[in-house]
């Protein structure tokens, strides 16, 4: 298809399909018939007009009634095609009808000159021998689609006439006679001229169809594609639209910086963020937007992105603002790559975190501020309580060794309180990092008992071991399980009835061991169930305010368990209370 | 374990308040004799005159803080050898291995119970070559 253009004319022709050059060739044929037919109707009539004096009259008009007949049967044949419904299909066929037509017209004048001419005076043989060359010349342009058919009607005319001039024993007409043939020839010749360049015509045309039928084909194809990149092309400008709607809309900073670094585009977040307006920035080097002794920095990294072309996030780089403050903002950084992998350009995305790390920075000015500043004079303040109520600097009166005693228990619950915000604070930072060991549960578990004894005393309640301990180890932080098995037991001891038992359980669940705290406690409130191990939770603060606890004690065990593989839960006890276990994995990876 | 029971200690630290209870922890509970510098650069000569059998440091001192005092008594031959327990309110766990490694005797986590003191001075004595 794509060359069409380059081809010849002759190459274009052969393309034609000869079955419609021939049927409109017979087309052709049959449009000039009318012209065929009323000539000879006409010249017919003329030529009786003309003869019919001198010549027995009857033979003249048996002459002209052939010339009718043959043009009624000619105006049939016309007709016939015309109603024809295939015209194209039975071309051949209607081709050799006309053909047989043809010759009857030209014989039906052939006769006339074979029969009238010897006998005729000198003007009516030269206006016959006029007439026929008139006839035959008239044959041209009528049968110029079809030389053959040409030859056929123009040797119906001029044979007898050569035949009856040669012999008429006149030497002028011998002559003439002599003639004939080189007329017929030159004739003949024209026609066959003409029957090509209609052929040619005709080729040409049906090629020329075929090829703007294939064009058309192609054009509707185009047209289609062209419809659908129209569409795809409304859908990436709407899409596009949209994306410059969320970069210009975004509290975020965008810039469209090209591979240079220079910058392309910037948003309204950029504007407001910075102090410059965006005429200001673009065109320009983004690096007016990195301070200078981070400059050396920015380029490193730049050229490892424009060689890499892999994006990158959490670059934090310090910016001064127009009036001069510094922001910090964190970056990620996107390189635009083409499908041939060249760079066109880099997108940057900036969160202003000034503010994020400011707080940071306090909270964590905060953290080491409450672990030491606090906790020095809570050694003073515990540690001078601890002494007098030691009693070994004497003894003191009990209303005052009472006091003393609420003060230092108050004094030991700030202390609890400034040490598990202290451990939260450190799990939830990540800050917290476990020394973890085998060890051998039952021995934790009897080690936990111990250390919570006096505890347990205070509030009338022993512990115990219930059942058999397997005899398994588990991977932990000893002193971190020892943190979570005290809160589980003093919690326990807490709200057990006095003169109960705390039981400690260890099951082997196979993957995992199971260590159980049982009491016979009046169990957890329905409303607290879903928030008891989160934080600064506590079923009822005024068991809070008698007994201790920051609320922040299930919180740090579940955290603390979950760091070691674990988990941690707990269920209402059959016959009344609860139990509170965690699962520690035996297998550790 | 050392062939004699502790009874000197030599405690440096610049909290008065401290002092006083630690002082009156190791005397009246543990019976001990207590040496208390509240100047961490006058330390070493205090250890020096007193001849303490163990030191007790405080971490956080303004000028001189705990483990550089540490280093300068490791630096000195007759300080060199004194055993050194240190009391901190700073928690971090790496800090204190570093200082164990360095050869600290042992270490005790403020806020400490003055009633105990004397009994986990004593635990740490006994654990000494």
């Amino acid at each position: 298809m794509n060359n069409t253009t380059a081809a010849t004319a002759s190459e274009i022709r052969d393309r034609a399909d000869p079955r419609q050059v021939l049927a409109d060739r017979v087309a052709q044929l049959y449009r000039q018939m009318p012209l065929a037919i009323g000539a000879t109707f006409v010249a017919g009539a003329v030529a009786t007009f003309e003869l019919q004096g001198r010549w027995l009259k009857e033979l003249v008009l048996l002459w002209w009634a052939i010339v009718v007949v043959f043009t009624a049967a000619a105006s049939l044949l016309l007709f016939a095609y015309r109603r024809s419904a295939d015209k194209a299909g039975t071309a051949h066929q209607w081709l050799r009808w006309l053909a047989i037509a043809a010759l009857g017209n030209g014989s039906s004048w052939g006769l006339a000159g074979g029969v009238f001419f010897r006998s005729l005076s000198d003007e009516q043989q030269v206006f016959l021998a006029f007439l026929f060359a008139g006839m035959a010349s008239v044959g041209i342009p009528v049968y110029a689609a079809s030389w053959p058919i040409f030859a056929l009607y123009a040797a119906g005319i001029l044979g007898p006439f050569f035949y009856v001039l040669a012999t008429f024993g006149n030497r002028l007409f011998v002559e003439i006679a002599l003639l004939v043939p080189v007329f017929y020839a030159i004739n003949v010749a024209v026609a066959y001229r003409l029957t090509q360049v209609f052929d040619s015509g005709y080729r040409l045309r049906h090629a020329y169809g075929r090829l703007t039928e294939d064009y058309s084909v192609l054009n509707q194809r185009l047209q289609g594609q062209l419809v659908e990149l129209g569409e795809a092309r409304r859908q990436v400008e709407a899409s596009g639209r949209k994306l410059a709607l969320f970069a210009e809309r975004s509290p975020i900073v965008v810039l469209e910086l090209d591979p240079q670094g220079t910058v392309n585009r910037v948003n309204h977040a950029t504007e407001i963020l910075f102090g410059y307006a965006a005429a200001e920035l673009e065109g320009a080097s983004v690096k007016r937007l990195v301070r200078p002794e981070y400059q050396p920095d920015f380029d490193r990294q730049w050229a490892q992105l424009v060689s890499t072309r892999q994006s990158m996030t959490g670059l934090k780089i310090r910016t001064p603002r127009r009036d001069g403050i510094d922001l910090i903002c964190e970056w990620t950084v996107t390189p635009l790559v083409n499908t041939e992998g060249n760079l066109l350009s880099v997108i940057a995305q900036g969160r202003d975190i000034t503010a994020q790390l400011e707080a940071e920075r306090m909270k964590k000015e905060f953290t080491s501020t409450l672990s030491h500043e606090l906790r020095t004079p809570l050694t003073s303040i515990i540690g001078s309580l601890q002494l007098v109520n030691s009693g070994v600097l004497g003894e003191i009166d009990k209303d005052v060794a009472d006091l003393t005693q609420v003060a230092e228990r108050n004094g030991q619950r700030l202390l609890d309180l400034i040490n598990d915000i202290l451990d939260i604070e450190k799990i939830e930072s990540g800050k917290l990092t476990l020394a973890p060991e085998q060890i051998r549960v039952e021995e934790l578990v009897r080690e936990a008992m111990v250390l919570n004894k006096g505890f347990g005393d205070r509030f009338k309640v022993r512990f115990e071991i219930a059942g058999e301990a397997p005899d398994r180890e588990v991977r932990g932080d000893r002193k971190r399980l020892l943190q979570v098995m005290t809160n589980l037991l003093s919690n326990a001891a807490k709200f057990s009835p006095e003169g109960s038992a705390v039981e400690v359980t260890i099951t082997d669940n196979g993957a995992n061991l199971r260590i159980g705290v049982h009491d016979r406690g009046t169990g957890i409130p329905e409303n607290f169930r879903g928030r008891i191990f989160g934080r600064f939770t506590q079923a009822d603060s005024a068991t809070n305010r008698q007994k201790g606890g920051t609320g922040l004690g299930l919180a740090i065990c579940k955290r603390l368990i979950e760091m070691m593989q674990g988990h941690i839960g707990f269920e209402d006890r059959a016959g009344g209370g609860s139990t509170f276990w965690f699962d520690l994995p035996t297998q550790t990876q | 374990m050392p062939d004699r029971p502790l009874t000197r200690i030599c405690y440096v630290e610049d909290d008065a308040d401290i002092q006083r209870i630690v002082r009156l922890s190791l005397e009246r509970i543990g019976k001990m004799t207590v040496e208390v510098v509240g100047d961490p650069t006058a330390a070493i000569d205090a250890m020096l005159a007193f001849r303490p059998d163990l030191v007790m440091l405080d971490w956080m001192m303004p000028v001189l803080d705990g483990p550089a005092l540490f280093r300068q008594m490791k630096q000195r031959p007759e300080t060199s050898a004194l055993p050194v327990v240190f009391i901190t309110a700073k928690a971090a766990q790496r800090d204190l291995d570093e200082l164990l490694a360095l050869g600290a005797a042992g270490t005790i986590s403020k806020p400490f119970s003055p009633k105990d003191l004397p009994e986990q001075l004593r635990a740490i004595w006994s654990k000494l070559p």
